[in-house]
């Protein structure tokens, strides 16, 4: 009998938070580093009697975060109510594009196990409210077993873009690549920051198992995951666990599993399944997004890091491994990019942005949005080792004094005491006929013919060249000495 | 003759001119409120306040009323539920702000039925509003409150909220007059939501150039509201060159003709056709099949579906009625709203769940979304035939409030079918005295018009109680 | 009978509401009679029936994305017999972990 072979068939859900200086239905703050309850309003409050007002800027964004996704704008979508009661949720119901959404149809690039490109198709991407946070041990410290639990509404109503892919994955790593690169290529679109320690990204998975002899495992939806790591985890556990139960013969129950990190299990969630039941929200009509809005916004949407990093290898011939390391952030690859455009040849400049660059930004633990060298200077600095007028030893120290003095390329220069260009001609020859004075012994010795090996000869270029700091060629002081003592 | 007596626009002229002061014009008021809200209790909560925020705005110091599912800051507000408890609003209604900025000063908030479900304003947690014609007689509902209170001067007039027949139905069967504007002509921010795609709210007042003037302060677009209209101007002011339907077309019902309609109806449906006929107008018939026949079912279906998602937020954790020691969340949940929400509520929320639950949604909720397109298409079909449609604003004239624990819930819903399909095609809907019967008690008919024809149809209002002449003021249950 | 009054009770318990058994009776009496009342949509042929939306308001308008912070959020935490230290408490929720 052929051994049992087990295919993981996983979809995922991810909540994303959008980028915008309001909530997406009342004009309260995102800002949530403020004391609980502080961004409220009767709107994001669920008052009776508030309505709710559409931002703007979340359907920019939600545009945005569809076209990083490859998705296409739908130029009608609707909201929903999608009810059940939480105290977390002040009106009981969630205000939700749900199955009209206003992206859908994109796709994700993943490598399979064998290192071949595979789509991640992504079946859509809609807008809804975030609902409240829940503390639930807040006054005793206990975590487990407290009669309370305590709810801050400042969240409540923050714009979520909620990521549903189609069950196109088929590993944890699979999934790990799809939501790090699905990630970046949000950060991009500038739709949002997804700054994960601060929960902009929440995972859920639909896990099920298809097994070679035909049967296929229930779908399990397993929730609650805040990393990547847990998303891994949970994905392999919960794949583990159901292959388990199907080789014994055994039967997938078609549930709702939360992922508990500190144990690194997934346990059987104890509620009876919410109960959903939607309607159409009437206090929002049908949201139309123009074709000309549609146009604008594509003219506005950045190339996205994947694309940017081939772009590097084709045009820059950069290694795919220098590519991907600068795209990974776009204002990096932006500085990159800029220092090429001020003449730095492209090779170098990755080199220098990625050694150099990147070193200041953690010793000082910086942005490159801050950083003091523009790329002009850094541009220019490399054109100098390239024109040969300073060494790249020398570079490196006119670097770091630009950086941690302020000053202009020219300053740091200065102020290293180099001499562009080097010494030579007659700044030379006055030090070779000021070693040549101070060393009569050696002049002799030389004179005599005893220098067969001309390790005297060699001794006199040293001390020029300490004299000249370095800043003179090798071969010019050779001949010049050469040349003197004739 | 007592202030409390005069219309509002003379209300406005008196003031404008010093005859009395507001004060003076106040105090008449709540006299008259403390003569009989004994014997009618349309209000919840009485307010004392005679502050005037703007002396100069169009109703300064002309005292009003709002139904008590209207917000206001730091004024209880009940829906006359016992869920709200004493919530006191952190913010204005729209139509409040409104108001108050034009100088009016509010006295009361109305009783209603809870929530606005229902037309007999008995089914409140505060108790039931008598008709002021005969206080054994239910004022209708759900805006009864409001009704009364104009019908019996305690205010020139009032606000109220129409679901599907809320201000048209009492209006008519207290004897005042009552319009229910196109949906999106008036901001709904603020008003307590029972089925959000149907409320609208109205004024209620003793003449036709009084609702004349409210809507002229009410009808402003409202960025509060996604529904609030936009783009576009309406004219509410008085002006006699635009009293005059000669070669306009007024339709009947087809399919409504073949209801018996109580004698004193039918009379009030021939005196108004001859007037209207006298002024030049021409008698139509237009056939709404749908209408109907479907728009019952359609109306409570959708009303019903909105309703109930509309009262999940009522869980006793941010505001309102609430338990300190439930054991447990859903516990807590469970025990706030039953005993918070009336018996008619808890029916709506029920059936509302039931119709929208995945198994029964498609059957239920989205075919009554596609009647109500077949509906309102058929409203428009007929406008293009006729200027406006008379109806009955109630099927009887106030039934007598113990004689109501016979009628049954769904027979109940019935006598709604003049009204309610007005909001389902969003219509403005007039409600209009038209004299007494031989009971003493006020009937009262209905004038609907196309989407945004507000002004005309008040022009049109106007023009007809030129010849009825305006109701007086009712006593309330004093001899 | 189209819904048993153990179904309706458990509609009553989705809804956060515990009917007494007389209230349960008059429910179970009242959403029988109004489903039947909602089968005549049976009559009608709606497959090409859109759902209904107003013309006018057709598009749903697009709010600024500029802050305003509502001036009385104090008025909104005095109403709640629930808060401590500007938290709302609630009991735990048990279920969901
Ligand atoms: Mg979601
Ligand atoms: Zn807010």
């Amino acid at each position: 009998m052929p051994e049992l072979e087990f295919t993981p068939v996983i979809g995922i859900e991810i909540h994303i938070r959008l980028k915008t200086k309001t909530k997406i239905f009342c004009s309260c703050s995102t800002n949530t580093d403020v004391p609980p309850n502080t961004h409220v309003c009767p709107v994001c409050m669920g008052l009776p009697g508030s309505l709710p007002r559409l931002n703007y800027e979340v359907v920019q964004q939600g545009m945005l975060a569809g076209m990083a996704l490859n998705c296409e704008v739908q130029p009608k979508s609707l909201f929903f109510r999608k009810s059940y009661f939480y105290p977390d949720l002040p009106k009981g119901h969630q205000i939700s594009q749900c199955d009209l959404p206003i992206v859908a149809g994109g796709f994700i690039e993943v490598h399979d196990e064998n290192g071949n490109l595979k789509k991640i198709r992504v079946n859509h991407l809609h807008l809804e409210e975030d609902v409240g946070s829940l503390h639930h041990s807040a006054s005793d410290g206990r975590l487990e077993g407290a009669a309370i639990s305590y709810v801050d509404y400042n969240r409540s109503g923050m714009p979520l873009a909620e990521i549903v892919s189609e069950p196109d994955v088929s590993s944890a790593k699979e999934a790990v690549e799809y939501v790090t690169t699905l990630r970046r290529r949000v950060i991009y679109s500038g739709a949002s920051d997804v700054e994960l320690e601060k929960g902009m990204m929440r995972f859920d998975a639909n896990v099920s198992m298809k097994c070679s002899d035909g049967r296929w495992g229930r779908k399990v939806e397993v929730k609650n995951m805040n990393s990547f790591h847990a998303l891994e985890k949970a994905i392999e556990y919960e794949i583990k666990r159901q292959k388990k139960i199907m080789l014994q013969g055994g039967e997938i129950l078609q549930e709702t599993r939360h992922w508990n990190d500190a144990k690194g299990v997934t346990t059987a969630s104890r509620v009876k399944e919410f109960y959903r039941k939607f309607i159409v929200e009437p206090d929002l009509p049908p949201l139309i997004i123009s074709q000309e809005w549609i146009d604008k916004t594509k003219a506005m949407f950045p190339e996205m890091p994947d694309v940017r990093a081939r772009r590097y290898v084709n045009e820059f011939k950069l290694t795919p491994e220098a590519a991907d390391m600068l795209t990974d952030n776009k204002a990096l690859a932006d500085y990159f990019e800029a220092c090429v455009k001020a003449g730095a040849e492209p090779v170098r400049a990755s080199h220098w942005v990625r050694t150099e660059v990147l070193r200041i930004l953690n010793e000082k633990a910086l942005k490159i949005d801050s950083f003091n060298i523009t790329p002009d200077s850094l541009a220019n600095l490399i054109k100098r080792i390239d024109a040969g007028k300073i060494s790249t030893t020398q570079a490196k120290e006119v670097f770091d004094a630009m950086t941690n003095n302020n000053l202009s390329l020219d300053e740091a220069i200065k102020s290293c005491g180099i001499t562009e260009g080097g010494i030579v001609g007659d700044a030379l020859s006055s030090i070779i006929q000021k070693v040549i004075a101070e060393n009569p012994d050696v002049l002799a010795e030389i004179k005599s013919g005893k220098d067969t090996k001309g390790k005297k000869l060699k001794f006199l270029q040293g001390l020029v060249m300490k004299e000249t700091k370095g800043q003179a060629k090798p071969q010019e002081v050779a001949e010049a000495l050469t040349k003197a003592l004739n | 003759m007592q202030l409390y007596e005069l219309n509002l626009h003379e209300m406005i002229e008196g003031l404008k001119a010093k005859k009395f002061s507001a004060d003076e014009l106040l105090t008449s008021c709540q006299n008259r409120i403390d003569s009989l809200e004994k014997n009618l209790n349309a209000l919840i909560t009485r307010l004392d306040d005679k502050k005037i925020s703007n002396p100069s705005g169009i109703l300064a110091g002309v005292p009003t009323i709002l139904k008590d599912n209207i917000c206001t800051r730091d004024i209880k507000t009940t829906a006359a539920s016992k869920i709200l408890g004493e919530w006191k609003p952190p913010y204005d209604a729209t139509v409040w702000k409104l108001l108050r900025d034009a100088g009016s000063v509010l006295i009361g908030k109305a009783n209603l039925d809870e929530f606005a479900m229902g037309s007999s304003c008995t089914k409140s947690a505060y108790g039931a509003t008598k008709n002021p014609h005969d206080i054994s007689r239910v004022p209708g509902g759900s805006s009864g409150g409001s009704a009364a209170a104009v019908a019996a001067g305690y205010v020139p007039f009032s606000l109220g909220s129409d679901t599907g027949g809320s201000i048209r139905q009492p209006a008519s069967l207290c004897g005042v007059y009552g319009f229910k504007p196109t949906y999106g002509m008036v901001s709904r921010y603020g008003l307590i939501s029972y089925g959000s795609s149907l409320d609208q709210i109205g004024p209620f007042a003793r003449t036709v150039r009084d609702l004349q003037i409210v809507m002229s302060v009410l009808a402003h677009h409202d960025e509060m509201d996604s529904s609030s209209f936009r783009e576009k101007n309406y004219d509410f002011s008085y002006d006699e060159s635009k009293l005059n339907l000669k070669g306009k077309k007024i339709a009947l019902v087809k399919e409504f003709q073949s209801f018996n309609l109580e004698p004193s109806i039918a009379n009030a449906m021939d005196k108004i056709k001859k007037i209207l006929e006298d002024e030049g107008a021409e008698i139509i018939e237009v056939s709404l099949p749908v209408v109907s026949k479907y728009s019952l079912a359609c109306y409570y279906a959708l009303a019903m579906s909105e309703a109930h998602t509309n009262l999940e937020r009522y869980d006793g954790v941010r505001y309102g009625y609430t338990v300190q020691d439930a054991s447990g969340l859903k516990e807590m949940f469970e025990r706030v709203r039953s005993y918070g929400f009336g018996p008619e509520v808890k029916y709506r929320i029920i059936a509302g769940t039931c119709l929208t639950e995945p198994s029964r949604c498609d059957e239920y909720y989205v075919a009554a979304t596609k009647v109500r397109t077949l509906v309102a298409q058929e409203f428009a079909r007929a406008f293009t035939q006729t200027d406006f449609i008379l109806q009955p604003a109630a099927s009887s004239k106030a039934p007598k409030i113990n004689e109501l624990d016979q009628i049954d819930e769904l027979k109940s819903y019935e006598a709604d079918l003049y009204t309610l399909p007005v909001n389902l095609a969003g219509l403005p809907g007039l409600s209009f005295f038209t004299g007494y019967d031989d009971d003493n008690l006020p009937v009262g008919l209905q004038l609907i018009g196309a989407r945004w024809s507000d002004p005309e149809i008040l022009n049109a209002g106007i023009v007809i109680e030129n010849h009825t002449g305006s109701p007086k003021i009712a006593n309330g249950g004093l001899n | 009978m189209k819904l048993t009054k153990e179904e309706v009770n458990d509609i009553a318990l989705e809804s956060r509401l515990v009917l007494t058994e007389k209230e349960l009776e008059g429910t179970v009496k009242f959403i029988n009679n109004f489903l039947t009342m909602l089968d005549s949509f049976k009559e009608l042929d709606l497959k090409d029936v859109e759902p209904f939306s107003f013309a006018e308001t057709l598009e749903c308008p697009l709010r600024a994305d500029e802050i305003h912070p509502f001036e009385n959020t104090q008025g909104i935490i005095n109403q709640s017999a629930h808060v401590e230290d500007n938290l709302f408490k609630v009991p735990r929720i048990m279920e969901a972990q």
